[in-house]
């Protein structure tokens, strides 16, 4: 496993061992394990050992706190979920979204699928397909949008209406912009980037 | 007619007939007599033996045999026995019948003071002699026909009016009431008696017959003595009552005696023929009544006044007669002279009115020539009541029938419908309160109160009223006959006018209809259009989004310039055109909903330029100049802009090299704002024509792109209440027009903006753009 693989898990994860939050801080084990039991680093033990584990905010506000770079745990990349119910779709926005190397890409291909991901990934940006075989993609922008934690999170809308009153509809819904299927690339990307305030 | 109205006058009736059937019963050798026949010898004898018994019987039998037997028979030695051996048992029978009967009636004798006018019953009996005298020469003279015997013919003759005796006899008051009002109508007493009593003498003489168990013979005779041959009842006696009133009808051709009708007899000869009698003996014997009657009567103790007196009265009665006939005939010619002049003009009227042509405003100018070639010089106006119109049309004529004024009136206060109002001859009464208000309208008639309003009647009433006004009318039933020809024509010119309307509302329901089931039809598909494009553009976007984004992501990959690169990015190109198309499919199929708001044509004059100028940058730059004057359209905004940007295009597509140009203007005549694209192109056939709004036509030649452009704008603009149209001539170039309502304002648009879009100024016309090559 090498170190930008390990630092790449890292980033992901929700709770950490003490030795993960150990490498995050680069600091030593011991002191993770000094701060923790001094009750400088909230967590908890898991039940029926001694292990300890750190919740994810918990080891954000602590290293916040000691003025330990983030660096480790939060990365440059952005994150963006792609959700459609067909899989070339999917396939084509995460091949077109890799190319151009600053993004982190994870896929859902039901609403529900799409719900579980933004709560874990916390994806920048989503892109949407309207119609999911679960719920339509207005419901999924309106449960994104009702989640005080996810309001930072961009929605583009991807569908094949043509109807302007549809369209309002769901930018009504909470959708940042709407792009029609077939799509531009390019127009895409620059829409990403506009939303995503990087350049 | 006897047939009673009501009940009580039918009570009345069935009494009089009781009272006729109470009378007393003939005496036992005359009912005795009835019951035998001759073949009978031993009944005969016993009848005889009783006639035998009577002397004052006998005596007037033997008198009676003296005269009507042959050879001057000596009465001295005659004797019952003899007489029923020279006259046959019948005449002896008939002649104690008839003896019988009129004894009967005896005890009437008439009074001194009520004698003129009463029933004279000597004169009534001469009368009925001399008709059984005449039946039975006339049947003597065909002698041998077994239906016609002459003895028999007598006794019917001579019992013919015997219900008048019946009558006079139980009503004695009624029946001189009858007597006097017969004489002063000269006519038929037995009209007069079923008008005064309810039965005529015919009934009451058939009621007395089956009373007194008469042979069928007499009581039909009785009965039917007056009616036409032809209508007599087919029975073996059918003949005989047909002789009877034969008989009758010569006697009283020559007034003999009294019979009560006045009514001239003329058609002997036409009379005796329908009943297959010789008109030769008819009046042969006819001749010879006068003498037999004198003869017999004395023989019955009837004629006791001289012969040479008679006559005189026979002639004086006669004279008397001739003079009412002649002053009768006399009223019936000045009448006649007046009618013929109401049915020339009846004639002519219908001669005219079945020439021109049958509007009413024709059939009732025609009417009112009719009506002065009738009541001459005075002015003439007439009301009539327009169907379906509460108003009544009052027109002013001349006297050939044109109109010289038209008025349409509200009818007066508390009036209605003309039809209703003005029942027949209840009218004049009905319209007294409408003569101030009808005044209004006839302003140079001479004398408003000598005015007349005639109306002219028809199936439902009253077709209409004729205004005359001058007091010479024509008598009523003349005028009667006029005013109901006039009416029947403007009645029957009023319900063709209302069938010819009916049939023209029908044939534009039809074609509404028809219409309404293209435009049904048309929207139908396109729902299904819309549906089926709705679907398809989802289904159709995934694929499409594929092979456009990997088309891109080689075209980006492969080295440029490369003929991978090219093909890559061919493929993107053509998929976009594919996504547009579906789009377009789209919004044809399901146009968005119009958006109003208030726009000058200038603004949606600006969006249609850039999108023209966005779909086909080829485009040279297009130059409009802003029209002054035109309204403020209250529409879709977008709607207006796609689709005069659709017109454009297409316009321009048919004339790359010409001039395309935009014209907005006021239509004056339903207000609605026309905007025209007219290019110089090569024109459009019918066929094209027809098909240009079917979504993919296109008539141009195989590989020219056909779409939706004209079929998009015609969808764009039905939804927001406009129209689209297509004039075109094959060489010629096209127009495209699209019309727009104006000042179609909403109640949340403040009043001044639909003040403004509501009056355009006079000089509504511009030019709004001038598009050059």
């Amino acid at each position: 496993m090498t170190d930008s693989g390990t630092s790449s898990e890292l980033r992901n994860k929700q709770v950490f061992t003490t030795g993960e939050a150990a490498e995050v801080c680069q600091v030593s084990q011991q002191t993770i394990i000094r701060c923790f039991d001094a009750g400088r680093l909230q967590g908890f033990r898991v039940p029926g050992s001694r292990f300890r584990r750190i919740p994810r905010e918990e080891l954000v506000r602590f290293m916040k706190d000691n003025n330990i770079p983030l660096d480790r745990l939060e990365s440059d990349k952005k994150r963006i979920l792609v959700v459609d119910d067909d899989e070339q779709i999917v396939e084509l926005f995460v091949d077109v979204l890799s190319r151009d190397g600053r993004f982190e890409v994870k896929t859902a291909s039901t609403g529900y699928d799409a719900g579980m991901q933004s709560q874990q990934f916390r994806p920048d940006l989503m892109i949407l397909d309207y119609m999911l075989p679960d719920v339509n993609g207005n419901i999924v922008c309106k449960t994104v949008r009702d989640n005080p934690a996810m309001a930072a999170m961009k929605i583009i809308i991807v569908s094949g209406v043509v109807n302007q009153d549809e369209i309002d509809d769901l930018l009504q819904a909470g959708a940042d912009d709407f792009v029609k299927k077939p799509f531009n690339i390019e127009r895409l990307m620059a829409r990403i980037n506009e939303l995503l305030e990087i350049g | 007619m006897p047939t009673p109205p009501d009940p009580t006058s039918a009570r009345r009736i069935e009494l009089i007939l009781e009272q006729v059937e109470a009378l007393p019963t003939l005496p036992a050798v005359a009912m005795r007599l009835l019951q035998i026949t001759s073949d009978d010898e031993s009944d005969a004898r016993e009848v005889i033996d009783t006639v035998r018994a009577d002397p004052s019987l006998t005596a007037k039998i033997l008198s009676l045999c003296k005269g009507a037997a042959e050879g001057g028979v000596n009465v001295t030695t005659l004797t019952i026995d003899k007489a029923v051996v020279l006259l046959g048992f019948e005449a002896i029978r008939n002649a104690v019948l008839s003896i019988k009967v009129f004894e009967q009636f005896n005890g009437d004798e008439p009074t001194e003071e009520d004698e003129l006018t009463r029933f004279s019953r000597p004169a009534f009996w001469r009368h009925c002699l001399a008709t059984a005298i005449c039946c039975e020469l006339v049947a003597a003279a065909h002698g041998g026909q077994e239906e016609l015997n002459p003895a028999e013919a007598f006794v019917c003759g001579l019992l013919h009016g015997i219900g008048k005796l019946a009558l006079e006899h139980v009503l004695p008051k009624s029946y001189q009431r009858v007597i006097e009002l017969t004489e002063q109508t000269q006519g038929n007493i037995a009209d007069v008696e079923r008008r005064v009593i309810g039965i005529d003498h015919h009934t009451a003489g058939k009621r007395l017959a089956e009373k007194w168990n008469l042979p069928h013979t007499l009581c039909d005779s009785m009965w039917l003595y007056e009616s036409p041959a032809r209508s007599l009842p087919d029975v073996p006696h059918r003949r005989l009552v047909g002789l009877v009133g034969l008989g009758e009808a010569v006697v009283r051709a020559q007034h003999i005696g009294y019979s009560g009708n006045y009514l001239v007899v003329d058609d002997i000869d036409e009379r005796a023929e329908a009943l297959g009698l010789e008109p030769a003996k008819v009046r042969d014997a006819a001749e010879t009544v006068m003498e037999q009657l004198e003869q017999r009567g004395a023989a019955l103790g009837l004629g006791e006044t001289p012969s040479r007196e008679l006559f005189m009265e026979s002639i004086m009665q006669a004279n008397a007669v001739l003079g009412r006939l002649n002053s009768r005939l006399e009223t019936h010619r000045r009448q006649a002279a007046r009618q013929t002049k109401a049915i020339d003009a009846i004639r002519n009227f219908h001669a005219n009115a079945a020439s021109s042509a049958r509007s009413v405003g024709d059939v009732l100018s025609t009417v009112v020539a009719s009506a002065a070639s009738v009541l001459g010089d005075g002015q003439y106006a007439i009301i009539y009541q327009p169907t379906g119109q509460s108003n009544w049309q009052i027109s002013r004529h001349t006297h050939e029938g044109r109109i010289t004024a038209n008025h349409l009136v509200e009818p007066p206060p508390q009036v209605g419908q003309l039809s209703v109002l003005a029942r027949r001859e209840d009218l004049p009464i009905s319209l007294m309160g409408v003569m101030p208000w009808l005044s209004d309208y006839l302003v140079g008639f001479d004398d408003l109160r000598r005015v007349k309003l005639m109306p002219l009647p028809c199936a439902w009433g009253t077709a209409a009223v004729l205004v005359h006004d001058r007091d010479a009318l024509p008598a009523k039933d003349q005028l009667k006959a006029l005013t109901y020809t006039w009416g029947a024509a403007i009645g029957a010119a009023t319900q063709h006018e209302g069938a010819r309307r009916m049939s023209e509302q029908l044939a534009e329901a039809n074609r509404v209809l028809t219409e309404t089931q293209d435009t049904l039809l048309r929207n139908q598909s396109l729902a299904r259009l819309g549906e089926m494009a709705a679907g398809a553009a989802h289904e159709m976007n995934n694929p499409l989004a594929v092979i456009s984004g990997r088309s891109q992501l080689l075209a980006m990959q492969l080295p440029k310039a490369t003929k991978e690169q090219q093909a890559a990015a061919q493929v993107y190109e053509q998929s976009q055109k594919l996504s547009d198309m579906i789009t377009a499919l789209h919004l044809f199929a399901e146009p968005p909903e119009p958006r109003y708001e208030q726009v000058g044509m200038v603004d949606v004059m600006q969006d249609a330029v850039s999108i023209v100028r966005k779909r086909n940058p080829k485009l040279p730059a297009l130059r409009f100049n802003p029209a002054m004057g035109l309204p403020l359209l209250h529409t879709d905004r977008q709607h207006v802009a796609q689709a005069l940007a659709e017109l454009m295009l297409n316009a321009y597509e048919a004339s790359p090299t010409q001039t395309v140009r935009v014209l907005a203007q006021v239509d004056p005549l339903d207000d609605r704002l026309v905007i025209k694209v007219t290019d110089d192109g090569p024109g459009m056939d019918a066929h094209t024509l027809k098909h240009a709004f079917d979504p993919f036509f296109s008539s141009k030649p195989a590989g020219r792109q056909p779409g939706l452009g004209l079929a998009r704008a015609q969808r764009l603009i039905e939804a927001i209440d406009g129209r689209i149209e297509l004039a075109s001539q094959p060489g010629e170039g096209t127009t495209a027009s699209i019309r727009l309502p104006v000042g179609k304002v909403k109640d949340e648009v403040g009043g001044s903006a639909s003040g403004t879009a509501a009056t355009p100024e006079a000089n509504g016309e511009g030019r709004v753009i001038h598009a050059d090559p």
